[in-house]
């Protein structure tokens, strides 16, 4: 009795019903897949290696020497300023001396 | 001469897949998508819902492919089975399991009305009495009469040893036989 149950389960779980996918499901798979971007999946050595192309110089060279003479420029250009803090101080004592007294 | 996609195994179109490859994942998706419909059905008892399911567990790899490890000694389709099954759970945790689809096709169209009406209370039946069974036990039961997929691949997919799997199919069919009493 009980192995004939057990036959009747086996055929039952065997028979089990799945309702048919529509036909076309891989295919939409495949075209949702294409509006979907992949995440990248990039190691510390990679990102550094991105990092410094970023920061690539094309020709060292010429930056180097361009910014040298961007340099030299911008120094001939800039007045030297002598001036010191006892300077600074002088003016400052001068300016609060009223005019009769800095006569004296 | 380049290999068509159909000679390449499943392992050599992940790594294809990995470097962004849309033919390669097409073949993928095209060879395996009705097992783990098949699958994400019985789980779910509603063809939306399973096509829902496998589209994600699909675009999920898509999305990050190298979730796949090639180096993990592991066959593609157990792994896969494997997010499958996770991701039914996770939903089946989240909401109430939809009701028994009463609709579900007769396949056999030579049965009568009468086999066809005992048939599909039979199957209607079955799928509750599965549906109510404890996770692990369900899962066991939904992989090893699942059909390709052998005990050990069903082992495998669990994460169990062969022992294991056999113990919760066994309970599994204890449970069934009591509460199909009326039916066997």
């Amino acid at each position: 009795m009980s192995d004939h149950r057990d036959e009747k389960l086996e055929s039952l779980l065997h028979s089990r019903r799945v309702e048919a996918a529509r036909l076309d499901l891989a295919t939409r798979i495949s075209l949702k897949a294409q509006t979907v971007p992949q995440i990248q999946n990039i190691s510390l050595w990679q990102s550094l290696r991105q990092l410094f192309s970023e920061l690539h110089l094309p020709k060292p060279g010429y930056v180097l020497a361009s910014a040298l003479v961007l340099g030299m420029v911008m120094g001939f250009n800039t007045t030297p300023d002598n001036s010191t803090i006892q300077d600074a101080n002088y003016t400052t004592t001068q300016s609060m001396i009223p005019g009769d007294e800095g006569f004296l | 001469m380049a290999i068509p996609w159909p000679d390449k195994d499943d392992h050599e179109l992940l790594a294809l897949v990995q470097e962004g490859s849309h033919p390669a994942f097409a073949e993928l998706v095209r060879r395996h998508t009705e097992r783990y419909y098949r699958l994400a059905f019985r789980y779910l008892q509603n063809r939306e819902a399973a096509e829902d399911m496998v589209q994600d567990a699909f675009l999920k790899l898509w999305e990050d492919p190298h979730r796949w490890h090639a180096d993990k000694n592991t066959k593609f389709t157990t792994w896969f089975y494997r997010v499958v099954v996770n991701l039914c759970l996770d939903l089946h945790k989240k909401k109430q399991p939809s009701e028994l689809n009463e609709d579900m096709p007769i396949i056999d169209d030579r049965e009568s009305a009468d086999e066809a009406m005992q048939r599909k209370q039979q199957q209607i039946a079955l799928e509750g009495a599965i549906a109510a069974l404890p996770e692990r036990q369900r899962t066991a039961i939904n992989l090893c009469y699942d059909e390709g997929l052998s005990n050990q691949d069903a082992a495998d997919v669990m994460a169990i040893n062969l022992k294991a799997l056999q113990s919760l199919v066994m309970r599994a069919k204890a449970t069934l036989k009591e509460r199909l009493k009326s039916y066997l």
